[in-house]
């Protein structure tokens, strides 16, 4: 099995990975309030880790107290903050396991933001739609600290030895807000033509790449489509996959080392992560953010009320139902590839070896990443390994871990892949045992 | 006479003030401790107070009011607390672990044990959080988690251990008339509803043997119905009363007055009622219990949140803020001879002093006025009566902690906003090693 094109190694331009399949980005209120971080965030890293990925992507690290989405994640946003990464970049590498840093900020889409700022900086002054969050427009000045926070930040993550780094340029966190057209209602040189559009996210590649030289890999994470339109059909499109072919030409040209392909000019998405919409969940834990939007008691009372809410789980499951999940991004992340010349990775649901070796033969990616299959089964690619073409007890797609983040540790909370719900929350409290138990192939 | 010391039974305090149990979810969420912790507790201890009592531990994860709360459920957990009392030992601080255990009480129930336990039945009247009546067994076996838990806190090397047996806690739950509706041995009769909060003292008594500080935390006020007017009101004064002489017989070495028995409760703490804190973190609570999405909508619309805040702040205008509980601390004293801690409010010398001498308590516990100013014992040392930016009994802290970092929230005692934030997020430095 060891010969599937999933277990090559990938070479970029500064980096070289055992093997094709990347840790996405997911996160866990795991961290302390102020943005320092924990053991339990290396706890849960390593995880991944020692279950045989070959990079992992860290947790949404906002370069900014005020670009946090939520609070209780590790920051890079002070010199202080390199020891912890330092020390979480070296025990991943102790496991031949890359570590690349996801710098963000998140602009208007902010679950909950904390007590530090009460509103997020955005191209635009109007709150994201669907929970209400509020912002304000950032001034010209204020792009720039932006783009200085960015580049501070990869510096940090160089300083702390990391692998690497990725840009987190999609799902609707602050890059989003300015490249779409949806979203960006700007008149200055950030606003209008695609080319203003993009300046953000080209003149942050190339502060970046003026403070860590040439030879640090950085990655970037792009929407291929918005799919603006996925929920309300009468909303706009948004960016469309030429546009974002254009935008990686000019990243690539200012410098970015590989991309990162995923879908939605917001998060969540119907389209990512694509799956089910746990009402039940939803209800327990959706009450936390109550008090972050204008729209959140409107939707807490949707959510709560039949028909209202079978009505609205319709509209978020279609989507995936057409499309399918597994592989969802990959056609437009094929014809992106198509346009670029480093490599390309993709996310959306992925977790069956044949399903990514193909992917990866057929020309469609150079590689994949991972969320929420690898949270249900961490040893994923190890069971690849060992000859799975998946776990025995598959990710179902619930999306029960992203709605629980909120107030609870993530983890899988699908119980029937579990024996019991004992079972199921030793599994997630797991992560804050200082010795886990190694993880083997079932 | 403050700041005089006080002798516990075995334990002797190097003053009279002592900083009441004031939480912060500081911890993991499984219960194990963090270095937060420590740096929380550690500030007090460096200012001087006269003991820390600890932020409510639970003995059993299914007794956590709600996750991120260091636990006191196993051995496993002793190396946390024994660093955490060695920390503030460094300070000469004597370190009171109080252990409970929250039954019905439970703010946020968390993932393991979507019902609490008690007496009853009937879920708890403001909230609605739900609950099932214990068996005998189930009933015996939170005894003996007292009794391991106050083994621990011993072989930890903590000072003392007190049970949070106030406040709408596990043993309010029994002891209070107005929730216990059992009919057996456990229920009817105030001796039997205080079988179960003298059967703990006795087990914990029994596992930490006669040398150990063991104290008990007990509301001498019940007053349910000054909160919700259809409720029974609880026990009487006298019935409380009677509670504190069985337990002084079970072998308490001091006893701890608060009042209410539900948390919160417009005695305790006594003060405004902040509605717009109270929005922006209420909402957390909305799956917990049946009662919370009425209560949600009554703090966020006017004119309800504004009759709230009034039907909830007369009372504390009645009868005063700092030393609410005097009165009942007065008639306990008068009624046992171990030593008596009051809290309620406390941040004056003269007040917590008079107190004192006039025999209305031995020492005064504090949890707001020292989230606001946690050097007020360094105030009174220094001979000034008042911190000079007090406690306004604002509850911001009470209702921020939910969601946010504990601390004081009330912008109008720092020069700007920035300034309370930095003060706020300073618990979380040093960061862990």
């Amino acid at each position: 099995m060891t010969d599937s094109a999933v277990f090559r190694p990938l070479r970029f331009r500064n980096l070289e990975v055992k093997n094709r399949v990347f840790r996405s980005s997911i996160s866990g209120r795991f961290d302390n309030y102020d943005g320092s971080g924990t053991e339990v965030r290396l706890r849960w890293d390593l995880k991944f880790a020692r279950g045989g990925v070959g990079a992992i992507i860290s947790s949404n690290t906002p370069v900014h107290m005020r670009g946090l989405i939520v609070p209780n994640y590790a920051h890079l946003d002070a010199d202080d903050k390199i020891p912890f990464w330092r020390e979480l970049g070296k025990r991943s590498r102790e496991y031949d396991c890359k570590y690349l840093a996801q710098i963000a900020y998140s602009g208007r889409q902010r679950d909950i933001p904390g007590i530090t700022y009460e509103k997020g900086l955005s191209s635009t002054d109007k709150s994201e739609p669907i929970h209400g969050l509020p912002c304000e427009r950032a001034t010209v000045e204020q792009i720039h600290e932006i783009v200085g926070y960015f580049a501070q930040a990869a510096r940090r993550a160089r300083e702390a030895e990391l692998d690497g780094i990725e840009i987190h340029g999609c799902n609707g966190y602050l890059i989003t807000q300015f490249l779409s057209p949806a979203i960006n209602d700007r008149e200055d040189e950030y606003g209008g033509s695609l080319e203003n559009r993009a300046r953000l996210a080209v003149e942050i590649v190339q502060a970046i790449r003026r403070e860590v030289g040439e030879d640090f890999h950085v990655q970037f994470k792009l929407t291929g489509v918005d799919h603006h339109d996925a929920l309300f059909p009468w909303w706009g499109k948004g960016t469309t996959i030429e546009d974002s072919i254009q935008v990686g030409r000019w990243l690539e040209e200012a410098g970015v080392d590989g991309f990162h392909i995923s879908s939605g000019s917001a998060f969540p998405h119907p389209r990512n992560p694509a799956g089910g919409f746990p009402i039940a969940d939803t209800i327990r834990s959706y009450d936390t953010m109550l008090s972050s939007g204008k729209n959140t008691f409107r939707n807490y009372l949707m959510f709560r009320t039949p028909p209202l809410n079978k009505v609205f789980k319709w509209a978020w499951e279609r989507s995936a139902k057409r499309d399918g999940i597994e592989g969802i991004n990959l056609a437009e992340a094929r014809r992106f590839k198509e346009a670029v010349t480093v490599p390309v990775i993709c996310a959306g649901g992925f977790q069956t070896h044949s399903v990514i070796a193909r992917a990866i033969d057929d020309g469609s990616v150079d590689g994949v990443s991972i969320g929420r299959p690898l949270i249900a089964n961490p040893d994923l690619v190890n069971m690849f390994a060992a000859g799975h073409d998946r776990a025995p007890r598959p990710c179902t797609y619930c999306n029960k871990c992203l709605i629980n983040f909120i107030e609870n540790p993530l983890g899988c909370y699908e119980e029937s892949r579990f024996d019991s719900r004992a079972e199921m929350v030793r599994e997630i409290l797991s992560v804050y045992e200082p010795d886990p138990v190694v993880a083997t192939p079932a | 006479m403050i700041l005089e010391p006080l002798r516990l039974g075995p334990l002797t305090l190097r003053n009279r003030v002592l900083r009441s149990s004031v939480g912060g979810r500081w911890d993991n969420y499984d219960g194990s401790g963090t270095e937060v912790r420590i740096n929380w507790d550690v500030k007090f201890a460096r200012a001087g107070v006269g003991a820390i009592i600890s932020s409510n531990s639970p003995v059993h994860s299914r007794g956590a009011i709600l996750p991120g709360y260091a636990l006191i459920d196993s051995d496993e957990r002793i190396p946390f607390w024994r660093e955490l009392g060695r920390r503030v030992h460094e300070h000469g601080c004597p370190y009171i672990l109080q252990i409970n255990h929250a039954g019905r009480e439970r703010v946020l129930p968390g993932l393991t044990y979507p019902k609490g336990l008690s007496s009853t039945d009937d879920p708890e009247p403001l909230n609605g959080f739900p609950c099932e009546a214990m068996t005998v067994e189930q009933i015996q076996e939170v005894v003996a988690m007292f009794a391991a838990g106050a083994r621990r806190a011993r072989e930890a090397g903590l000072d003392a251990v007190e049970v949070a047996g106030a406040n709408g806690m596990m043993q309010t739950q029994f002891l209070s008339s107005a929730i216990n509706d059992r009919e057996d041995e456990y229920g009817g009769s105030l001796e039997n509803r205080a079988r179960f909060g003298l059967e703990v003292v006795r087990a914990m008594r029994e596992a930490v043997g006669p040398d150990f500080c063991l104290g008990y935390k007990i509301s001498i006020e019940e007053r349910l119905d000054e909160l919700l007017p259809w409720h029974k009101r609880g026990n009487t004064v006298e019935e409380s009363i009677q509670m504190c002489r069985w337990l002084e017989e079970a072998g308490v070495d001091y006893l701890h007055v608060s009042a209410g028995a539900g948390f919160p409760h417009p005695r305790n703490p006594a003060g405004s009622f902040p509605a717009a804190e109270m929005v922006k973190t209420y909402d957390t609570l909305l799956s917990s219990g049946r009662h919370t999405l009425r209560n949600y909508v009554t703090f966020r619309t006017w004119p309800l949140n504004r009759g709230f805040a009034w039907w909830w702040q007369r009372v504390g205008k009645r009868l005063g803020i700092e030393g609410i509980n005097l009165a009942s601390s007065r008639a306990v004293k008068q009624a046992v001879s171990v030593p008596v801690l009051c809290t309620g409010g406390f941040q004056t010398a003269s007040v917590i002093s008079g107190a004192i001498e006039r025999g209305d308590c031995d020492g005064v516990t504090i949890a707001r006025p020292f989230v606001a100013n946690p050097d007020l014992v360094r105030h009174f040392e220094a001979g000034r009566d008042r911190a000079p930016r007090p406690c306004t009994y604002c509850n911001k802290c009470l209702f921020n902690f939910v969601e946010n970092p504990l601390g004081c929230y009330e912008e109008a005692r720092y020069d700007s906003r920035e300034e309370m934030l930095a003060e706020i997020l300073s618990v979380y430095e040093p960061a862990a090693a």
